[in-house]
């Protein structure tokens, strides 16, 4: 569980060993283990490997296009994107798509919405499964591995199945029509997954570790939130990758339970008035897309590291 | 004792408290309670109307009545929201379900008010319309749609009902005369399409069940009949068919591919028309706002579409939609007023001014007629006869899981021949009227 | 891991706590008794009194975490931390009962699952089980008892086991190409260098991150009949994607598969990277092949996140709905292209069978049930400690 602590956010600029070497992110942690995977790679022959880096990049091109081509459309004034002759460029961008956009509709407040939601999806269930997490695998009691495999099950359950009973339910809370009617089903079915993939992260902390905060005199409360919770930090990161995902991709549910109240709208459900089947307006669709991907992206490629070593440890263990 | 101890040692008890409280309480979800009750002189209306295909004009008429209205009543707002037709199915269904959420009036189709009545989410508003000294002039037909077991749950808002959109310019380029029969219909819009292959002849679409219906009618086919309240489908009977094969023979590479037009619905095949796509399409008198907004302005015309026989006209859906309170209401009197106001002659002569929605009222219509010839072809239409879906609350059911849309679109797909579609879709209808008894 | 134990440890043990009274060795419930700032949710930072020598301890343990000061342990020995705690002095945690402090920590996850899930669960079994409409939902008339008569409606139902079958079927091929495709992947990073590695992650995190709505209306762009690049390049006219029922599953699954294919590879590649490079040379050196060396070595090593991948795949795949309903609007032609998810939602929303609708989602939930059964199975096998 090494990768666990490996600890990227820890810039460890104190060690001039560190500070010399220059590495390429998520390369060998050691010195020894890294000269090894040179030796691999240099036995490697060339010419594969050209064939595997171009491949790569081909690939990657390939990936990214989808992306590429809804900014791009994004961009294009009118006349280019409804044209029989798409061309993969534009000689003339213009911001008319996304002006439409805001001006037809209040996607900013659409935009905070969705924002509420899934920040709230997040904070809320890593907190919850974090408690949760240290209860099943800092301490043995009854039920224990029951509660997990309960847990490991309800993961399995598909929340568009429940669809029905919850609006129900929402109905019967009074909160239909309200972002809360989003969040808190969200929250309870992110939570069995980030329970069962906080698990490792809180077994790897030593519990020796935990032993000498309480000779130290650190009270429980306190070795939770200052010494176990700054470790399990990184896990808590990948987690919520997860929880912030579904929240913020939510359609079934914005569909189903903001009936009447546009106002309480989340983004899939704005972006969609633009695209009506019969006559979609592609340009404001790629443009409500592209503002709808951009913040998911940010957050991605702010975690990414941490996704990386993260969904390693969590797996692995 | 510390705190978190404390606490350590009630919390998983009440924890254990509340999910045995939220398992004890569980029965069936509670119905909900859809009586209102109160009735409130203040405070925001919400209103849901239907999007139309061109929908500014029909938010300025109904913005101008708001005004007037929240100027007469003052501590009133109204929230207008504009709500899809292909949707609306789901919305009002959430609607009756969560009376906190729901608006105080709605637009319906009045194919629906059968269903609507049944499901309990229309008031009665039987004594305040008698009252209503407007009500007096409205068509019998129209007050038939808003009319359940004698009572009234709604004022009309408009007449719908459809004719035959062609293009005058590309008749004129291809020499061909206003088809007079529905053969004649059929082989006219093969030869704009063979002439023009970038032009649809006849835009049809296998999900647009009231464009078809004429060739149904006009075959002497019947969607269901019933006796003393119970149908049962007759969409299956030898006229049926001949009328369902005459519609989907329009789906093909010679007049509408059905790659694209099997999908498509009503308004589609109205938008395709609008933007110059189509030779000719099946309209109604409220698309023609949209036509005139389009492409094909002032080069297009209106006739009755053709019966079977020459000069006959195929019996259109006599549709239309109305305005209703919602049972749920907590503003009952204010939004019977709105109503009013929004189904009254005057607004309903703004509308059909803005949207050419043909008016319900006889006397109304008959000054519009004067005044916009293009009306012609859609009284005459009417005049000669127009149907009804069968007056069944099991319709709205029927509607909402695309039983004839299916149909069709089996049909226009291969997947099905006629036979074996129409008695798919008779059994599912079947089962939907004995269902709602 | 274990190297972080070593050190930190000695400095702070010998502190007893401000010459308070020593602690008693395990008690549980005496533990936070001396302690004065114990609520939940303490803020961070120092805290005068006998609890500051733990902060010390905290801050102590991330140095070690990177390749710092603690020195340069083999590889080996960093693996084996990967069960820590265990070959330690302590080797049972003294304070491995808790009370009721497991109890108080699993609280608030206990009461949102039981209230949001359980309980809607418990609820979607009731209402298929009654006859339940719009006229009931509304209070027009009685629920009434049904017994199994919805299910029994389902199941005579021709176009439920059409639905079924295409599910699993688009299911299954979802699973399988975006498995094929991650696994792949995963394997071509570890062999190029940062710059393409760093150009296929990046794109590959971008398809993660797009929005399932977002996507759908992307690919039906991309895939327009009049508009889209794609029947541009294939010279296909106006061919239109969705009409067909395959090809419309087909454009379906490449939308899936484009945007969950990072999550295996990302997984898998993370799991590969912890593989020891010692085994891989080998292996390497012995001229083995990509295929082998992936058959052989790699593949089994990843064994328990395969696993994880595959379940999370089936689970996932399994209930699409974004993607269908965006891009076949609704079904398809016919309903042609509906799958459990899509047909429920279509039932009990749109033609108000709720009861219906809710027995579709019980045959869903057992479905998933049965895979979370086998799962837990293949988990046992591995000898994995829950």
């Amino acid at each position: 569980m090494s990768s666990v602590t490996s600890g990227h956010s820890v810039p460890a600029a104190t060690s001039p060993e560190t500070r010399n070497s220059v590495r390429p992110p998520g390369s060998a942690k050691n010195p020894v283990r890294r000269s090894v995977r040179n030796l691999v790679r240099r036995s490697v022959r060339r010419p594969w490997r050209l064939a595997a880096e171009v491949s790569a990049l081909l690939i990657a091109a390939v990936v990214a296009f989808p992306l590429y081509w809804m900014v791009l459309s994004a961009f294009k004034p009118a006349g280019e994107i409804e044209s029989t002759r798409p061309r993969p460029w534009t000689l003339s961008p213009t911001l008319d798509s996304f002006r439409r956009v805001f001006e037809q509709q209040e996607f900013g407040r659409y935009f905070l919405n969705s924002l509420v939601v899934a920040v709230s999806v997040v904070v809320a269930s890593a907190l919850v499964a974090f408690l949760a997490a240290t209860a099943v695998t800092r301490f043995r009691f009854r039920f224990r591995t029951t509660l997990l495999i309960m847990f490991l099950i309800a993961q399995m359950v598909p929340i568009e199945a429940l669809t029905i009973p919850l609006f129900f339910q929402m109905r019967d809370l009074g909160q239909l029509n309200t972002l809360g009617a989003l969040i808190l089903p969200h929250i309870a079915f992110s939570l069995p997954f980030a329970i069962w993939m906080l698990r490792g992260f809180v077994k790897a902390v030593p519990e020796a570790l935990e032993e000498a905060a309480y000779i130290d005199g650190a009270s429980r409360t306190r070795f939770l939130w200052q010494i176990l919770f700054p470790l399990v930090l990184p896990g808590l990161v990948a987690t919520s990758v997860f929880s912030f995902i579904s929240a913020w991709n939510d359609f079934l549910f914005a569909k189903s339970f903001i009936i009447s109240d546009t106002s309480q709208s989340t983004l899939p459900m704005a972006l969609l008035v633009f695209y009506k089947p019969d006559d979609p307006d592609w340009g404001g669709v790629m443009a409500g897309s592209t503002v709808m991907t951009i913040p998911v992206l940010i957050f991605f490629v702010l975690v990414q590291r941490r996704l990386v070593s993260g969904l390693g440890g969590a797996v692995k263990d | 004792m510390k705190f978190a101890h404390l606490f350590a040692r009630t919390a998983a008890p009440i924890a254990a408290l509340v999910v045995a409280g939220l398992t004890a309480t569980a029965c069936a979800p509670e119905s909900s309670d859809n009586s209102g009750g109160k009735d409130e002189k203040s405070g925001t209306l919400r209103v849901w109307l239907f999007q139309e295909v061109t929908n500014a004009p029909k938010e300025k008429v109904v913005d101008s009545v708001v005004t007037a209205f929240e100027k007469a009543h003052e501590g009133t707002e109204v929230d207008v929201q504009y709500i899809p037709v292909e949707t609306r199915a789901e919305k009002i269904k959430a609607a009756f379900n969560d009376p906190e959420s729901a608006p105080d009036l709605i637009e319906y189709g009045n194919t629906d008010t059968a269903g609507y009545v049944k499901d309990g989410g229309l008031a009665d508003v039987t004594e305040e319309f008698t009252d209503w000294s407007e009500s007096k002039d409205t068509d019998p037909t129209a007050k038939q749609s808003v009319t359940v077991d004698g009572k009234i749950y709604g004022a009309p808002y408009f007449v719908g009902v459809r004719a035959l959109y062609y293009r005058t310019d590309v008749f004129e380029e291809l020499g061909l005369g206003v088809p007079r029969t529905q053969d004649e219909l059929i082989g006219t819009a093969r030869k704009i399409r063979q002439a023009k292959p970038e032009l649809y002849g006849l835009a049809v679409g296998g999900a647009y069940t009231y464009g078809a219906m004429p060739f149904i009618w006009a075959n002497g086919g019947e969607i269901a009949e019933g006796k003393g309240g119970s149908y049962a489908s007759t969409i299956d009977s030898a006229q049926a068919r001949k009328g369902i094969k005459a519609y989907t023979s329009l789906f093909g590479d010679d007049n509408c591919p059905a790659a694209k037009c099997a999908g498509m619905g009503g308004n589609d095949t109205v938008t395709a028309f609008a933007s110059g796509k189509a030779g000719m399409a099946i309209g109604g008198d409220f698309s023609h706002a949209a036509i005139e907004a389009g492409k094909v302005k002032g080069k297009y015309a209106v006739v009755p579409l053709p019966g079977v026989e020459s000069g006959d006209i195929a019996p259109a859906f006599a549709g239309g939609n109305n305005l209703g309170v919602l049972n749920s209401t907590s503003h009952r009197t204010l939004a019977v007023d709105l109503m009013e106001q929004l189904a009254s002659k005057r607004t309903q002569g703004a509308l059909f001014d803005a949207m050419g929605f043909l008016p319900t009222f006889t006397d109304v219509r008959q000054d519009v007629a004067k005044r916009e010839p293009f009306v012609e072809p859609f009284v005459k239409t009417l005049g000669a006869g127009a149907k009804f879906v069968p007056a069944s609350p099991a319709w709205s059911q029927i509607d909402a899981s695309l039983v004839l849309p299916t149909m069709f679109q089996e049909i226009v797909s291969g997947r099905k021949d006629v036979e074996a579609a129409s008695a798919d879709a008779a059994k599912k209808m079947n089962t939907a009227f004995s269902s709602a008894g | 891991m274990s190297r972080m134990t070593n050190r930190p440890l000695p400095d702070s043990v010998p502190s007893p706590g401000g010459g308070r009274t020593p602690k008693e060795p395990a008690g549980p419930a005496a533990a936070p008794a001396p302690v004065p700032a114990g609520l939940p949710g303490a803020a961070p930072g120092p805290v005068p009194g006998p609890a500051s020598p733990a902060s010390p301890a905290a801050t102590a343990v991330r140095p070690a975490a990177g390749p710092g000061p603690v020195g340069s342990p083999s590889s080996g020995a960093a693996r084996r931390g990967t069960r820590p705690g265990r070959g330690g002095p302590g080797r049972r945690s003294p304070l491995a009962r808790g009370g009721w402090t497991p109890w108080l920590y699993l609280a608030p996850a206990l009461v949102v699952i039981g209230g949001l899930l359980v309980y809607p669960v418990y609820q979607l079994g009731l209402i298929s089980f009654l006859e339940y409409t719009q006229a009931q939902v509304s209070g027009g008339q009685p629920t009434t008892f049904q017994g199994l008569g919805n299910y029994a409606a389902l199941f005579r139902d021709e176009q439920f086991w059409q639905v079924l079958l295409a599910t699993v079927v688009f299911a299954a091929a979802c699973v399988v190409s975006t498995l094929a495709v991650g696994c792949a992947l995963a394997v071509l990073l570890t062999r190029v260098r940062a710059v393409p590695r760093l150009a296929l992650m990046l794109a590959a995190l971008g398809a993660w991150a797009t929005p399932a709505v977002t996507g759908s209306t992307v690919w039906l762009l991309l895939f327009d009949p009049d508009f889209g690049p794609v029947n541009r390049v294939l010279g296909l006219g106006d061919h239109s994607w969705t009409y067909d029922r395959y090809s419309a599953f087909a454009l379906v699954l490449l939308e899936v598969v484009w945007c969950s294919f990072p999550f295996v590879m990302v997984t898998v590649y993370a799991g590969i990277r912890a593989v020891p490079s010692e085994v891989l040379e080998a292996a390497s050196l012995d001229g083995a092949s990509q295929w082998r060396i992936w058959r052989s070595v790699l593949a089994p090593m990843l064994r328990p996140i395969l696993v994880v991948v595959t379940i999370q795949s089936v689970i996932w795949d399994f209930k699409v709905f974004t993607q269908i309903y965006v891009m076949t609007n609704g079904g398809g032609i016919a309903g042609q292209n509906l799958v459990l998810n899509v047909y429920a939602y279509q039932k009990a929303f749109a033609s108000s069978q709720y009861s219906l609708g809710s027995a579709i989602g019980v045959v869903m939930l057992l479905i998933l049930l049965a895979v979370t059964l086998v799962y837990l199975r293949l988990l046992r096998r591995q000898g994995e400690e829950l």
